[in-house]
């Protein structure tokens, strides 16, 4: 048995072809696997390598190098919200307060009780006219105050179907199934 | 869409922005879209539309500021094998907001941009490599790719002409180096990005092993209008040396943050305190990085500096990025510089020991200083270090952008830094100790 489906191992093995030069396709089956499970488990890596005639270790040497490949289990819901400097003036830093005892963690990357919930303070995120501002499940959330990322965990919280699977986007304007 | 923030209607790349649904094929097309590309196609031969950029006079909008036509002209077109466009859409400088701005008013423009330049200089095939934070602006491109693909733009015989083309994106995975250019190729063919020696330059050798041409987003953005209306009618604009317009993105403590296209040669005066709608009420401009985080800070005294390259050099700083942060007189300058220096260390790469060893340094001591623990030792350990950076002593830009914070921000505030390090006070009253 592997860790990643069928389905999952023969799309990776069909990337190599959409390159150039086949390790190219590295991170995209990458990023296939850590949307079927998450994060990236070495076992996960390991079948990335071998379908992609890769030495496994290479696969664990790109994925540690990368900030957006996650090696440990991660909250279903990842907020990643911007600390640096345009962001930080305008009281990012409140914003993450009030995001930790939200969702109940103490530090990035911890993961809350429920399984719902972790966040990362990430770096610019190229929107910073819109400062301070954090993106969540493939979309950015704008103008944030305390109150307002209080609402974005509320709402995934409760709402369930009102809020998008944390599925990445892969296709175009396809309805993704809710959460 | 969020409410636009920036210029509509400009004289230059944002000429069209604010009309409803740009982003479609149809209407782009509506407004003038895709005619530079006939034009340049049909009525052009690729060795004029490279002499048309060149005469614009256009600098390539990524950093570095380099000719864009001369860029082009080192590309043979007539080398057999294939070549490649590769687009920088990393975006990833702080205070950077240009590029995405662009994508989402209008991404045929971008893909327009690259087609000329493929065409240009004999590539059939670009690669744009796109931030993977980007969600929404992927998402615009691979319609508009689409698109374009089903309107012929892209494919075997683009404007009837027998010249394949085609243009992919490639999504990063979170990393600042990706946006130096042959971080940003190593990334591209499966590797961890650590930047190459040059030479070879991506010109000669590049995107898996072939001739490359590198651009930035913005530059590409420009290339239609050029084409359009001619080299020598974008060079009427802006200053003789730093010709046109470049799209300012105005972040921090000001009341209208916003990316502006500014006309270069403009004062810091007319983007900070007209475009951007200056500092809060009863709050000044203490100081402004002029082009991302990596550019050389200027105090307020300063605020009349031009935008052009030219200018910024003689003040001792760069017009890098575009993006323009502004920092007012509540905040405290050791805070910034050493949240920034957080976001060098983290962003190393590790290739370079200077580079990889300096940043932490660096944020060790600012972290002593704002601890109430520093001395003069502190303030000779970050002299230390920011000349340890500089100077091409890393094989790229990242460790001297680390050193320049440190080394501008001294230089303008020094007795700032003196209050912190050795009387242990801060004259902004910020909370000094960190959590
Ligand atoms: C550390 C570092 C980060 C960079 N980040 C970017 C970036 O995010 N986007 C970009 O276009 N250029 C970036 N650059 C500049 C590129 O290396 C390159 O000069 C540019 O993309 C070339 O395109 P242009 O000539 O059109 O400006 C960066 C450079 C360095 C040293
Ligand atoms: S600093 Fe937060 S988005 Fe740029």
């Amino acid at each position: 048995m592997t860790v990643l489906s069928e389905h999952i191992l023969e799309e990776i093995r069909d990337l190599p072809s959409k390159f150039p030069q086949p390790r190219s396709a590295v991170m995209p089956a990458l990023d296939l696997a850590q949307e079927e499970l998450g994060h990236l488990t070495p076992e996960a890596m390991t079948e990335v390598a071998h379908e992609l005639q890769l030495d496994p270790g290479y696969v664990e040497g790109v994925a540690t190098f990368y900030t957006l490949f996650h090696l440990a289990p991660t909250g279903k819901h990842r907020f990643y919200v911007c600390t640096n400097l345009s962001c930080m003036l305008r009281g990012a830093d409140d914003v993450v307060a009030r995001l930790k005892s939200e969702i109940g963690v103490h530090e990035p990357g911890e993961v809350s009780k429920d399984g719902l919930f972790s966040y990362e303070e990430v770096e610019c995120l190229g929107a910073c006219e819109y400062a301070p501002m954090c993106r969540v499940d493939h979309a950015y959330h704008y103008d944030l105050t305390p109150d307002s990322i209080a609402r974005l965990v509320a709402e995934r919280r409760n709402g369930g179907s009102a809020v998008a699977a944390p599925k990445k986007a892969r296709a175009p304007r396809k309805r993704k199934a809710d959460a | 869409m969020p409410e636009l923030r920036g210029t509509v209607g400009g004289p230059v790349v944002t000429e069209w922005f604010g009309t409803q649904d740009l982003y479609k094929l149809d209407v782009y097309k509506q407004k003038g879209g895709y005619a530079a590309l006939r034009k340049a196609m049909v009525d052009m031969k690729p060795v004029d539309i490279t002499n048309e950029v060149k005469t614009s006079g256009l600098r390539g909008r990524g950093g570095a500021g380099f000719a864009t036509g001369t860029k082009w002209g080192f590309i043979n077109r007539d080398m057999p094998g294939p070549k490649y466009v590769v687009v920088n859409a990393d975006e990833s400088e702080p205070g950077t907001s240009k590029d995405r701005y662009i994508i989402e008013n209008s991404p045929h423009m971008v893909l327009e941009g690259i087609m000329i330049a493929a065409y240009a200089v004999g590539a059939n095939q670009a690669w744009v490599y796109i931030r993977g934070e980007y969600d929404e602006p992927y998402r615009m491109l691979t319609e508009a790719i689409a698109e374009a693909r089903a309107a012929g733009y892209l494919g075997p015989k683009p404007m009837g002409i027998d010249f394949p083309l085609d243009i992919r994106l490639y999504r990063g995975h979170g990393a600042y180096i990706c946006g130096e250019e042959t971080a940003l190729l190593e990334s591209l063919e499966g590797k961890r990005a650590q930047p190459r020696s040059r030479p070879p330059f991506p010109a000669v050798k590049g995107a898996w092993g072939r001739p490359t041409l590198l651009n930035n987003v913005e530059t590409l953005a420009t290339v239609p209008w050029i084409v359009n209306h001619g080299g020598s009618e974008y060079a009427k604009r802006g200053t003789e040396k730093s010709p046109g317009t470049r799209l300012m993105s105005v972040s921090g403590n000001v009341k209208k943050p916003g990316v502006y296209e500014v006309e270069l040669g403009q004062t810091f005066r007319h983007v900070i305190m007209e475009l951007g709608g200056g500092p809060p009420d009863g709050r000044n401009v203490k100081v402004f990085w002029p082009g991302g985080s990596s550019a050389p800070v200027l105090p307020e005294s300063m605020l009349d500096t031009h935008t052009d390259m030219e200018a910024l050099a003689a003040a001792r700083s760069m017009g890098g990025s575009g993006g323009v942060i502004v920092m007012d007189d509540s905040h405290c300058i050791i805070r910034a510089a050493h949240r920034l220096l957080k976001f060098y260390a983290h962003e190393s790469c590790g290739k370079c020991t200077p580079c990889r060893v300096g940043g932490d340094w660096a944020v060790r001591t600012y972290e002593r200083i704002l601890a109430n623990e520093g001395s003069q030792v502190e303030l000779d350990i970050l002299q230390r270090v920011s000349d340890a950076l500089q100077n091409g002593r890393c094989l790229c830009g990242l460790g001297d952008s680390a050193g320049w914070v440190i080394d501008s921000t001294i230089r303008h505030f020094r007795s700032e830094y003196e209050d912190h390090a050795l009387r242990h006070e801060c004259n902004v009253g910020a909370v000094t100790a960190l959590a």
